[in-house]
């Protein structure tokens, strides 16, 4: 793409050529959805089953991005993230309406559990 | 607010503003704060850090992309992969949009479709059942373009406050965004979506060790089509 427009890697025209890309690619697949939403009906086995596939998508990228993160996350170790998400859960499980204490002891046990880096101590 | 003005209660696209101001912008806020910051490490400009979120607005996809540039990689490749992670986008719509009454869906919905994000699409499919049909495409629509209205600031909060934030701070705030969609999760009601959340959550890493692109895609089909044949072979139950 960049060859043929001539474009040097690492320019900031190559850059912003590529997010245009990246932009329409993703507003692509929402897009799309409107256009098939029309003749889709709530309560059909064909709902029902784009339903599982969403749920199923949505969880494989948060759990990806939990336990093999790339960014800023990838610098901590798995055991942090994992013990963070697992107490979180455990919170959000014991009781209903529990995700404001959950979100905020899952935040606050990566921000020291980060701080303090035991794993460093061992 | 709604105290001071009666009207605002009433108003469905107000109240989605406002339900959008809480854990909803927080979570973005604290998400796009540590993007910003990613931005800035990566050695990308201010203006096309923000751009991302103003025009790609999928974490994910932006966090690919920024990477991917950094590295230099081939500007089809990246925007192919940003792409790829933004496959959940197509069912996500296709959920979302029937619970619309038809009479409400008009050519304006494809605007209001770029607001479709994780967090709005998390807060619809939990919080549709209770909003009057009528209401339901004014409050996506307020609730929605607040919640990508505060994220462009934010991203560029994180960016310029990039090396002034203590390290362990950013990864709190990062690991804020995958929490609450985690979480959410546990909300879920009927035993087939939970099901594909268990599939796909499991299946998620080990798909992706081995095929990092198509993970995603492949995840969701595969895992929500077992799920969804494993729902009906257990029969009828809620």
């Amino acid at each position: 793409m960049e060859e043929l427009l001539h474009l040097a890697p690492g320019s900031a025209l190559w850059a912003w050529s590529i997010l245009v890309g990246a932009s329409l690619g993703t507003y692509a697949w929402r897009g799309l959805g409107v256009l098939l939403s029309g003749r889709l009906q709530q309560h059909s086995p064909l709902f029902g089953w784009i339903t599982c596939v969403t749920y199923a998508m949505v969880a494989a990228l948060v759990v990806r991005i939990i336990v093999l993160p790339v960014g800023v996350l990838a610098q901590t170790p798995m055991a942090y993230r994992v013990v963070a998400a697992g107490t979180a859960v455990a919170i959000m499980m014991s009781k209903k309406n529990r995700l404001v204490p959950a979100i905020i002891t899952g935040t606050l046990l990566m921000m020291i559990l980060g701080w303090l880096d035991p794993i460093s101590l061992l | 607010m709604s105290h001071l003005d009666p009207h605002a209660a009433r108003n469905p696209w107000w109240a989605g503003c406002r339900d959008a101001f809480g854990i909803p912008a927080a979570v973005l806020v604290a998400g796009m704060i540590g993007f910003g910051a990613l931005g800035h490490a990566s050695g990308l400009s201010l203006g096309i850090t923000t751009a991302t979120t103003f025009f790609i607005y999928a974490l994910p996809g932006q966090v690919v992309f920024v990477e991917m540039v950094a590295l230099g990689a081939s500007g089809f490749a990246i925007a192919l992969a940003a792409a790829l992670t933004a496959a959940r986008f197509l069912p996500m719509t296709l959920t979302l949009i029937p619970q619309i009454p038809k009479e409400d869906r008009r050519p304006r919905l494809y605007a209001a479709a770029h607001f479709i994000s994780m967090t709005s699409w998390a807060v619809m499919m939990r919080d549709f059942a209770s909003i009057s049909p009528r209401d339901r495409m004014a409050y996506f629509t307020g609730f929605g373009m607040t919640c990508w209205a505060v994220s462009v600031p934010a991203t560029m909060l994180g960016y310029l406050l990039a090396g002034y934030v203590p390290a362990p701070i950013t990864i709190g705030l990062v690991m804020l965004n995958p929490l609450f969609f985690l979480l959410s999760f546990v909300e879920v009601q009927a035993r087939a979506s939970r099901l594909a959340v268990l599939i796909g959550g499991l299946s998620g890493p080990i798909v992706y060790g081995w095929a990092p692109g198509w993970s995603i895609l492949l995840c969701g089909l595969a895992g929500g089509t077992a799920a969804f044949f494993l729902d009906a072979a257990l029969g009828r139950k809620p």
